[in-house]
């Protein structure tokens, strides 16, 4: 299981909720946003288990993946 | 005043008379401060066509009511003038600490008129103001002059300085502070260099009266508590605004090569988390920010230090000029703050120029023998010094890309990356056209802070060329920069999140006055229209076609990268202006009607 914790606006993506937990090991990060109906292209910065990583990252099971919205810019 | 300093300080550079005077109370109720009192006095002190280097153009200095204030990012200060640039509006905002000493001095704004016959600097320690000989400082850098002013002085003094760049009349010449804040945009500096004003001292020690102490404390803590309690907070403390390099790349918004693409095959190497893992030691902040976005960083291939690069320096220092290596990057940008010369436009110059010598419209001999290749990063450090000394191709390129394109010819006006004579900051804008109008509309020329709205794009519909976008610019031009009016930086809302409304209760326990977004948005409206005006009474001929972009964003669409072959038809661009226009309540040449100056309260300021 993988949870999934979003901020700021990415948060009406899952019903106003921060966080949600997906089966989602072996899935890309792309992947997983996109069973989860986050368009990957709002996400600015992507930290699993606190360190960045790139969108093609695999996930494993127990990782916590920390997504963050591009908001205003500049 | 309740927030203000309670003076406006005029010097005269040419008699050196210096005198105070009670701010305006209609100014503070119909402009609130910041920007928008810049603006008034802009409009209204500065003679029409005035030479911006001459004595009649005035530099205005202000904070706003929450500059200095206990309210998150309240380190906020603007500069005005007529821009040396552009020929318009220039209006640039300082982080740091200046703004809240301002305040602290019992001062709102400083207007600064005339030219001294020597170079000074202006000292001001509460009531205590003066000239003082600079003339052992002339022609030396930022941060040297910064520390030893604050050496001779004392630490507690705040310091505004112009380096070589402003002395030297190079148009985009910035202000620095605090080793590593600037404000960059539109030629400031080079009017304060102009003036021979080498720097700025200020030490304040009076209190700022506030109108309920009670509830200022209370509400100002909740917008603190807000931002503490961000889910954005950490990830923005540890990246700052390189967040968003690698999402820009990603999306095609990312700067290359002279804005010919949006996607950088070497970008990686430029990412946040690739600078904070090579150069950055610490995090910096301004006055009273909980998220200090700041990153000081060391390059160790140079032996030197620099507070950076921010976002903005990347792309056009980095990408922009095809360099790859983020301690190049950060080396660039030190030279660029010493030299006292605005990063963006410096980088806009140095890619245009590189694509003039790729395709052989520059030789050799035009360069000094600078083999002035995309990446070549010997060639962009020594090409910075020599715009800062305005020698050699140095100097062509230190008029801005629009001048320099009509000296050389031969086809470069069309890639000259500008609108209105500002080079364009460092988001591209292939086939995005929210952020195409915001740039064409911005009110100081081609700069992104105004409205950015590129997630928008990605939201609607890139190609989308519909009123909901044009109202969606409209708005964020209305709004956003109420915060450089107020004194306060918006990042906090813009990348942290919060709640707008939280501002609401704070300003209203600090200045007495309750104002919803709505009322400020009203100001915002009208600080817009009458720099519009600015510009139109300045500039002959000045009209629609001063809106319209570069013809790169609707003739080349990028050969590579992600918006490969993506590009907005021209008649696109002519029916967002025509959308922008009738929002905005102007004719078809974007002049604003009398009905829109007079429901703004503009009548008679403009009559």
């Amino acid at each position: 299981m993988i949870t999934i914790k979003a901020s700021g606006p990415l948060k009406s993506y899952l019903n106003g909720s921060s966080q949600v937990d997906v089966e989602a090991a072996g899935l890309s990060v792309f992947e997983t946003l996109k069973l989860i109906n986050i368009p990957a292209e709002m996400i600015a910065l992507v930290l699993i288990n606190d360190q960045p990583a790139a969108k093609d990252t695999i996930l494993k099971d127990h990782d916590f993946v920390q997504i963050l919205a591009v908001i205003g810019g500049g | 005043m309740n927030g203000y300093g309670g003076n406006i300080l005029r010097v005269n550079l040419t008699t050196g008379k210096i005198t105070r005077e009670p701010t305006p109370v209609d100014l503070a109720r119909d402009f609130i401060g910041g920007r928008g009192f810049g603006a008034y006095f802009l409009y209204t002190e500065v003679p029409a066509h005035a030479d911006p280097l001459g004595p009649e153009n005035k530099l205005i200095i202000s904070s706003g009511p929450i500059s200095g204030l206990l309210v998150p990012g309240a380190g906020k200060c603007d500069f005005t003038t007529k821009s040396p640039l552009t020929g318009g509006y220039a209006s640039s905002s300082l982080g740091g600490m200046l703004t809240a000493e301002l305040k602290y001095a019992g001062v709102d704004s400083i207007i600064l008129e005339g030219i001294s016959p020597h170079p000074v600097y202006l000292f001001i320690e509460n009531e205590k103001v003066e000239l003082r000989d600079a003339s052992a400082y002339w022609g030396q850098g930022c941060i040297t002059v910064e520390k030893a002013l604050k050496t001779q002085l004392g630490e507690e003094f705040q310091v505004a300085v112009i380096g070589p760049g402003g002395e030297n009349g190079v148009s985009y010449a910035c202000i620095n502070h605090d080793y590593g804040r600037e404000a960059g945009r539109g030629g400031v500096g080079t009017v304060m260099g102009a003036k021979k004003l080498k720097a700025i001292a200020i030490r304040g020690t009076h209190s700022i009266p506030v109108a309920d102490l009670d509830a200022y404390r209370q509400s100002g803590m909740a917008l603190f508590k807000a931002c503490k309690e961000s889910d954005g907070l950490k990830p923005w403390q540890t990246y700052g605004t390189t967040i968003v390099t690698s999402w820009c790349d990603e999306v095609g918004a990312l700067p290359t090569r002279n804005f010919s693409a949006g996607s950088f095959e070497k970008g990686a190497s430029l990412y946040g988390p690739v600078m904070r893992e090579q150069i950055v030691i610490t995090d910096k902040g301004c006055f009273g920010c909980p998220s200090p976005c700041g990153k000081y960083s060391r390059m160790k291939r140079y032996g030197t230090y620099v507070e950076g690069p921010e976002y903005e320096t990347i792309g056009m220092l980095g990408s922009n000029v095809g360099i790859s290596d983020i301690q190049d990057v950060a080396q660039a940008n030190l030279l660029c703050d010493d030299l006292g010369i605005d990063t963006i436009s410096t980088g806009g110059a140095i890619g245009w120029a590189m694509e003039c010598f790729e395709k052989g419209i520059l030789t050799l001999e035009d360069t000094g023998g600078l083999e002035l290749r995309f990446g070549n990063v010997d060639a962009t450090l020594k090409l910075i010094g020599m715009i800062a000394r305005r020698e050699g191709l140095g100097a062509i390129l230190s008029q801005g890309v629009k001048k320099a394109s009509q000296v050389i010819g031969k086809g470069s006006e069309k890639f000259a990356i500008h609108v209105k004579g500002m080079e364009q900051s460092a988001y591209a804008t292939h086939n995005a056209t929210a952020m195409l109008l915001a740039y064409m509309t911005s009110d100081v020329g081609a700069h992104h802070n105004r409205s950015w709205a590129i997630t928008y794009d990605l939201q609607v519909g890139r190609d989308q060329v519909v009123p909901e976008k044009v109202a969606r610019i409209i708005w964020l031009q209305n709004f956003r920069p109420m915060f450089d009016v107020l004194g306060a930086c918006r990042l906090q809302w813009v990348e942290l999140s919060i709640d707008r409304e939280l501002y609401v209760p704070v300003l209203a326990a600090i200045t007495g006055i309750h104002r919803s977004w709505q009322d400020l948005e009203k100001v915002g409206a009208r600080i817009w229209n009458l720099t519009r005006m600015f510009w139109i009474r300045e500039i002959e001929g000045f009209g629609r076609a001063w809106d319209l972009p570069s013809p790169r964003f609707y003739e080349e669409p990028p050969v590579t990268g992600v918006t490969k072959g993506q590009i907005t038809r021209f008649e696109d661009v002519q029916r967002l202006l025509d959308m922008y226009y009738e929002q905005r309540g102007w004719d078809a040449n974007g002049i604003p009607t009398p009905e829109t100056l007079a429901n703004l309260g503009l009548k008679s300021i403009i009559d």
